[in-house]
């Protein structure tokens, strides 16, 4: 960790520290200034008031100045928007947000193979909506949401594009020495990982038939994982790794690595084969194995580091609802063991230590196909506070398919 | 069209409500910029708000214009050459580190202990760097100064915080103390 980081979290854990604004304060305000109003000399603090109003520039909102007060996103400890599906202004809690929103669709070629296509929202720091982001195979946006790694199709790729989310232009291009199909920042925003395939993960073979039971598809192949790079993201420069898949396993064929919560090391999934279970590995930066960290044994596969509370003490766990009952377990991050259980279908990640993302469905519809029609919801640990975040999830036009969110931290 | 503007009222009742819902998350930039010192905070934000009353109903972003005066104000103080309010610590920790064996947690007290020891103005423009994560140029603007006065202060102020703290030599140099480099100036490229 260096300067940087510490003063950022330094800053941030005294903010965290600030209690509440009294509960009269505007009534407090009002009356100071009654008081003032009323004195012909000024006050000291009056005075400098003064000297500000002679430098001040108000800010007019349409007025075409580039107006940013606090972050994309403002301080608004939650934004909501229950009556949007797909989302199309900002959606945020705690210290996440949604940055961004992904549906696939499969595209069947001529040839009888196919590709699997993403269609992201992404969203503008400027006019802080989402907008649709087509045309890159993979998108993945930075902490602080004002720039986004994107990868072009056919992957893998040789090339990380960092997209300028206001101006919705690359800014600049890291090239790789080794074809990239997937990529996401650290923690911090500093590091990149790629992950490096020999063949486009994305693509459907005709080889391997799936079946919904009235036609058959093309499905995914086998994971032709080779490894990762981890990017500096200033000087673009890498380090690229081994990490092969496991030429015998029949799981995904994307098998990303990812940063651990810290963004001090790299963890590595592999699908077991035949007779092995499948393992997940984490090694420092420098590429060295180590021993998985106590607080990371039981993070939820499909959601990696975003199980991890803020604090590394609790982790999101799986669903633990009874008969017609909606619940979600969460479990201490070492021993596993169960703390609390939340009226929520699945866990997204945490708003903050006390908060989590989840989805949720509609607690008198959850039957059946109602079990897929759920919104994005914000729920207290404890006192199972829960606010809605977006509305039900339903395919759009601009959106076709069902949206998947994806969270940084705002 | 954010939350903030869609409830905001023309009235009293319009400003109570502005305070009520935005007012504790003010008050955490308000206490950063006062060095961690509540009650300064409080002061400082309370002076922002009556500014804002006074001319509420022609302010376009009561948000945007708190915040612009939370920040001048600040380093107004420092303009002016106020007496800095000394802020007092009940948990500064122990001078010296162990080897190597301080702690994220001790580092960042450390690290908040020697915030508040900064003049007004180096706060204002680390809190606006790495707090509000503005850009250079937005920091520059916000402040009325220029964009080489908010880079130089940067720098000043991170070297001044590895003075105060001792503890914090053993971290890695921050990007705005490295010698500004040309190497990966960004290039547009459409895709």
């Amino acid at each position: 960790m260096n300067v940087d980081d510490m003063l950022k979290d330094a800053l941030r854990e005294q903010a965290d520290g600030v209690g509440p604004a009294p509960a009269d304060f505007a009534d407090r305000v009002l009356g100071v200034r009654r008081k003032r109003r009323g004195r012909t000399v000024a006050g000291a603090a009056v005075a400098a008031a003064a000297v500000v109003a002679g430098a001040l520039v108000v800010p007019q909102i349409g007025g075409g100045e580039d107006v940013r007060p606090a972050g994309v996103t403002g301080t608004a400890d939650v934004i909501a928007h229950p009556d949007q599906s797909p989302p199309k202004d900002v959606i945020a809690a705690g210290r996440t947000a949604l940055a961004s929103f992904s549906t696939t669709k499969q595209v069947v070629f001529k040839d009888g193979d196919g590709e699997m296509v993403r269609t992201y929202g992404v969203l503008d720091p400027t006019t802080k909506t989402y907008r649709k982001a087509a045309g890159w195979a993979w998108l993945d946006v930075a902490p602080g949401l004002r720039t986004a790694a994107v990868l072009e199709k056919d992957l893998p790729a040789r090339r990380i594009g960092l997209l300028d989310l206001a101006t919705n232009k690359v800014t600049r291009w890291i090239p790789v020495a080794r074809g990239a199909a997937g990529v996401e920042f650290s923690p911090d925003g500093s590091k990149l990982v790629a992950t490096t395939y020999k063949k486009d993960p994305d693509r459907l073979h005709k080889e391997n038939k799936v079946s919904d039971g009235k036609k058959t598809y093309p499905g995914s192949g086998p994971s032709t994982r080779t490894g990762y790079s981890v990017i500096d993201v200033k000087s673009g420069k890498g380090t690229w790794f081994a990490a092969p898949s496991n030429e015998e396993a029949f799981g995904n064929a994307r098998e990303d690595a990812y940063f651990s919560p810290d963004g001090k090391l790299v963890g590595v999934f592999t699908e077991g084969g035949f007779d092995n279970d499948s393992t997940l590995k984490y090694y420092d930066l420098a590429g060295k194995e180590v021993a998985t960290p106590a607080n990371l044994r039981h993070l939820l596969g499909w959601i990696g580091a975003a199980s991890l509370s803020p604090n590394g003490k609790l982790v999101a766990g799986d669903f633990a609802g009874k008969g017609k009952e909606i619940a979600v377990a969460v479990n201490d991050a070492v021993t596993g063991e169960r703390t609390d259980k939340l009226p929520a279908q699945q866990i997204l990640g945490w708003a903050d230590d006390k908060r989590v993302i989840a989805w949720g469905c509609d607690p008198k519809k959850c039957d059946g196909k109602g079990e897929f029609r759920n919104q994005l919801l914000l729920v207290t640990l404890g006192t199972h506070k829960v606010v809605p975040l977006s509305d039900f999830r339903k395919a759009s036009a601009a959106y076709p398919g069902r949206w998947s969110p994806e969270f940084t931290t705002r | 069209m954010d939350a903030v503007r869609e409830q905001r009222g023309e009235s009293a009742e319009g400003f109570r409500e502005f305070v009520a819902s935005r007012s504790s998350a003010l008050l955490k930039t308000a206490v950063l910029l006062s060095g961690g010192d509540r009650h300064a905070g409080e002061d400082l934000l309370q002076n922002a708000l009556i500014k804002v009353a006074g001319r509420w109903s022609r302010v376009d972003d009561p948000e945007a214009y708190v915040r612009q005066v939370l920040y001048r104000q600040q380093v107004s103080r420092w303009r002016l050459k106020w007496p800095r309010r000394e802020v007092s610590y009940g948990e500064v920790p122990d001078g010296a580190a162990g080897d190597g064996g301080t702690s994220a947690a001790e580092l960042r007290v450390v690290m908040r202990t020697a915030l508040a020891r900064l003049t007004p103005r180096q706060r204002t423009v680390l809190v606006l760097r790495y707090f509000e994560d503005l850009p250079e140029g937005d920091v520059a603007r916000v402040l009325g100064i220029s964009v080489g006065t908010v880079r130089s202060t940067t720098q000043r102020s991170l070297v001044r915080l590895r003075g105060l703290a001792p503890e914090l030599a053993s971290l890695g140099r921050a990007d705005a103390e490295q010698p500004p480099s040309r190497d990966y100036a960004p290039v547009e490229v459409r895709p």
